[in-house]
């Protein structure tokens, strides 16, 4: 298993305040080609804005951030706040981080098939025929091809975050990035939306995903971070985390979810 | 009531309405051109950007239309001699091109507010999800904020342009022969006020209608994705 695989994104020590409150302290963590991470950990601690700061929705204050050996360059503005030095090397890195998000954020003027095909014609510059192609295929993958030419508003929350990712796979990105996938679904929808991310795991995808559900972390991902007052304070394989990892911290809050 | 007075000046009136019309038109499109780079100025966080917008919009939604439209006609002749030299006078002194030139920064004014409006209510999330895609700047206004802006902003841009149609009865002060100015030209003449500007005012209410139901079309066909009838197919 300790084959040096080429890393996709790799963070060094980010820090993260907002205003005088420091939500990161420090985390670094790399994701390898295929690794599938779960980021897990209370309400807070951190999760969804060191998420958010690797395609720079945030900008950290301080660190480093790597994605396919790249570095994304940032400077201090006039104000002391930390801004990209290359809007457009933002950009670019962007289209390779797709992001799924827990409120799906699918442009609701746009039907299903629109809103996959719009990046891939508009900032990939794709020939709009060949993204159609390739959006049916992927709404059929993910079981929502009948859906295409539906408006967001006219779907369940669950159809809504499975066109969400489909619009995530049709940029091609090297990682694909969960801001807790499920947490706005119904319990009885949360299925369809994991059934749909365990089939991308399976195909080898690199995938860091924010999550409440455990039995996702447990079952599917390669390795789990667990993240308390924006910390690291326990990751290793999910037999390990869910076994009994050495945090007391992390066992606790392990224990209060059942 | 003398209906043969009224049936005498229609073709007068039918001119006037041409008037109306062309005036109300070239200003609508003209303002609304305008004013979506100025609504998008306004939301700007620069302060060398917005500033001059938000004191265009204040004099111009601050000030009377009428006062407006005399300042840009009466107002210009002060500086003729200026206007000369930049060949703009041949524009200034007519009428037309003044009350065109005011219903145009009017409407465009409060039109930018109307939108600014309009693109702050554009769902953050739907934005994000658009940088997330890469993209920025022009094409993520073009693409993703302008056309929910828009549409966010429509039922409230329909009352901006019927309230133009009827504010560009104004512009018969400054002597054009719109749907007004015939109406008080002949009744100024024939001292029956009542019949013409009851014409008047029907001719208005008909071309208010038009607008109306236009404007309710179009929200129609872009707003159909909050239409929840294709749910049941």
């Amino acid at each position: 298993m300790n084959t040096k695989k080429k890393d996709v994104i790799r963070v060094e020590s980010l820090y993260k305040k907002f205003g005088q409150m420091e939500v990161l302290k420090g985390i670094s963590m790399e994701a390898g080609e295929g690794d599938v991470i779960a980021l897990i950990g209370s309400s807070g601690s951190g999760k969804s804005t060191f998420l958010r700061c690797m395609n720079l929705l945030e900008i950290p204050s301080a660190g480093d951030i790597f994605v396919g050996g790249e570095q994304i360059k940032l400077k201090q503005n006039r104000q002391g706040l930390m801004v990209p030095q290359d809007r457009k090397q933002v950009d670019r890195i962007r289209t390779r981080l797709a992001m799924v998000f827990q409120h799906f954020n699918l442009w609701s003027h746009m039907t299903v098939l629109e809103n996959i095909i719009e990046a891939p014609v508009h900032v990939l510059k794709r020939p709009k025929q060949e993204a159609k192609e390739m959006a049916m295929a992927l709404l059929e993958k993910v079981g929502i091809a009948h859906r295409a030419d539906y408006f967001p508003s006219q779907l369940s929350g669950g159809q809504q975050q499975r066109a969400a990712i489909a619009r995530a796979l049709a940029m091609e990105p090297d990682v694909l990035l969960f801001d807790e996938p499920t947490s706005a679904l119904d319990p009885e929808l949360v299925g369809e939306v994991l059934r749909v991310m365990q089939d991308l795991v399976k195909e080898g995808r690199t995938m860091i995903v924010a999550t409440h559900e455990m039995g996702f972390a447990r079952e599917v991902s390669s390795k789990v971070v667990f993240l308390d007052k924006g910390v690291i304070e326990a990751q290793g394989s999910p037999d390990y985390i869910f076994g009994s990892p050495d945090s007391e911290r992390c066992r606790q809050f392990l224990a209060n979810l059942i | 009531m003398e209906t043969a007075i009224i049936i005498e000046s229609l073709p007068k009136f039918l001119d006037g309405t041409l008037v109306t019309l062309q005036i109300t038109v070239l200003s609508v499109i003209l303002g609304f051109i305008l004013s979506v780079p100025l609504s998008i100025m306004r939301v700007s966080k620069n302060p060398f950007i917005k500033t001059p917008v938000y004191c265009f919009n204040f004099y111009f939604r601050g000030t009377p239309l009428l006062v407006q439209i005399f300042l840009i006609y009466y107002g210009s002749g002060q500086f003729q001699s200026f206007l000369t030299d930049v060949g703009l006078w041949q524009f200034f002194r007519e009428a037309y091109f003044c009350a065109v030139l005011s219903l145009t920064l009017n409407t465009a004014a409060y039109t930018s507010e109307i939108f600014r409006g309009g693109i702050q209510g554009v769902p953050v999330g739907e934005i994000e999800a658009a940088r997330a895609c890469g993209m920025s700047g022009t094409l993520l206004y073009r693409r993703i904020i302008m056309p929910a802006a828009l549409r966010i902003a429509w039922p409230a841009y329909t009352n901006e342009v019927v309230f133009l149609l009827q504010a560009s009865s104004l512009v018969s002060i400054i002597t054009l022969m719109d749907i007004t100015g015939v109406a008080r030209v002949v009744s100024a003449r024939s001292f029956a006020f009542y019949e013409l500007f009851l014409t008047a005012a029907g001719i208005y209410l008909v071309l208010v209608y038009g607008v109306i139901f236009v404007f309710k079309r179009v929200e129609k066909r872009i707003t159909a994705h909050l239409n929840p009838s294709m749910l049941t197919s």
